[in-house]
């Protein structure tokens, strides 16, 4: 198989353009004309490939699903219009009144509180486990539960989990696992070989090509027999293997209209021809920069999966080899000495998204997590003293003089 | 010999013996990503190779992703 890079080049091309155009047109259509009333009849019924309306599938976004589903392996893609869209149509594909979700404590945010707050009044539970206690996930998981949920790498907690011992139990259990594996992406973690059957990415970091877009993306690995999904199994006999995907385009993902818009999924399909090459200098600079503030005395501490004192090192270091993502984050004496950095700084942005081109900092406490009371914050790892950074794609010395330069004016 | 594929009556040549054969007739993109009923049951993508048509057959294609027809 040729390499991720070429793959992401070249890999999902379909044929000469008519015009020879080398890039996949933006088309910027809602409805698509077709031969004959039959012909319209079968696409609707989904007995002939072809578009019919761009909130249900649209060229320029199929090229994205079919490029993401040639680098990740899966079997099949999905397009969405953002990550928590990802998030939401997977669940209600999966769920419903009465299911429950396993998950860790150490969740993004906004997942947090989609399930927490909005799922909790449609009757979904969540079941907060500690994802290194093989022991506490496998007495979470019941018949009623519907997924075990897992981030590749939590944000900004860092934590990682070991997805394969995970997976060994949901298979026991014959419970599908997801994977939001957004700050790895297919290029650093594959998914499919280590267990998990749904991935999800918000292909709005490191896809979008530099903070362009918002988007979302659901894989399915082909790897979990729906027939043990009680509330798939009446589909199983109409999509066969394609019976989660299935049930999302022709259903779910339909009547939600969380569509990833073509001018998105243009931008992200430019995005992805330099993925690896920006992962790569985002992870080298990453760990730099680590061991950078780690050996500054204004810094109280560092958390990156690369330094061997990050409690996740020794998994991250099994799962992802010698790249380890583009977030970082550090503790200051106080909130006060982190707002005074934050203010000084000249190159890194004060702005919330991770993965952009960009170098970005954030203080979680009073931003992200800004809903939560100060018990709950420290619950979830969230400390005033913290700050996060997502690390570009800039000269790293550059990223290090900015950051010196602000810690010595503490 | 006649199959009849999503509802319409086709005739097939003699080098038309397996599913794959027929995706591949049917300029089908992406062969395993189409849910393949045949004779209303549901056919696995690795058994495409396998299974032989017969007259009078009844196969269903279902596509999921809007495009994918060459």
């Amino acid at each position: 198989m040729e390499g991720f890079s070429t793959r992401a080049l070249h890999g999902a091309s379909r044929g000469r353009d008519p015009h020879g155009s080398l890039r996949v047109p933006l088309y910027d259509s809602v409805s698509f004309e077709h031969e004959d009333s039959c012909s319209i009849q079968q696409a609707f019924e989904g007995r002939r490939p072809a578009h019919t309306y761009s909130r249900i599938s649209n060229p320029t976004v199929d090229h994205l699903e079919q490029t993401i589903r040639l680098l990740s392996g899966g079997m099949a893609v999905l397009a969405v219009s953002s990550g928590m869209a990802a998030i939401s149509n997977t669940i209600l594909t999966l769920g419903g009144t009465g299911k429950n979700i396993v998950t860790t404590r150490f969740l993004f945010g906004n997942t947090l509180s989609l399930f927490q707050k909005t799922l909790l009044s449609w009757g979904l539970e969540t079941r907060h486990v500690s994802m290194d206690n093989m022991g506490e996930i496998d007495r979470a998981i019941d018949s009623n539960t519907c997924c075990v949920f897992l981030e590749s790498i939590t944000n900004p907690q860092l934590e990682v989990a070991d997805c394969r011992a995970i997976s060994e139990i949901t298979q026991q259990h014959a419970v599908p696992l997801v994977l939001d594996n957004t700050l790895m992406t297919p290029y650093l973690f594959n998914s499919r070989e280590n267990g998990v059957d749904i991935e999800i990415l918000s292909s709005t970091k490191y896809i979008s090509g530099g903070g362009t877009t918002v988007g979302g993306i659901i894989i399915d690995n082909g790897s979990f027999d729906w027939n043990l999904s009680e509330k798939l199994r009446p589909h199983v006999l109409k999509y066969g293997p394609m019976t989660f995907i299935g049930r999302l385009r022709h259903e779910i993902y339909r009547n939600v209209g969380a569509c990833l818009s073509p001018h998105n999924a243009a931008m992200q399909n430019l995005g992805l021809e330099t993925l690896s090459l920006r992962i790569d200098k985002s992870c080298d600079s990453s760990l730099r920069v680590a061991r950078f503030l780690d050996s500054h005395a204004k810094v109280r501490s560092v958390n990156y999966p690369g330094l061997t004192t990050s409690p996740s090192h020794l998994t991250a270091q099994k799962q992802f080899g010698t790249r380890f993502g583009g977030i970082l984050t550090f503790d200051l004496a106080d909130k006060e000495q982190c707002f005074h950095l934050m203010d000084s700084l000249h190159i890194v942005k004060r702005a919330t998204n991770v993965n952009d081109n960009k170098s970005l900092i954030i203080h979680p406490w009073s931003t992200i997590f800004t809903e939560y009371s100060d018990e709950e914050k420290y619950d979830m790892g969230i400390r005033p003293t913290m700050l996060r950074l997502a690390v570009g794609i800039e000269d790293t010395d550059d990223l290090i003089n900015d950051l010196n330069q602000g810690l010595e004016q503490l | 010999m006649n199959i009849t594929l999503n509802g319409k009556v086709v005739e097939l040549s003699n080098d038309t013996v397996s599913i794959a054969d027929l995706l591949k007739k049917q300029n089908v993109a992406s062969p395993d990503m189409v849910s393949v009923q045949h004779n209303n049951e549901i056919i696995a993508p690795d058994q495409f190779e396998r299974v032989t048509l017969s007259d009078n057959d009844d196969l269903e294609f279902l596509y999921f992703m809007g495009g994918g027809e060459n």
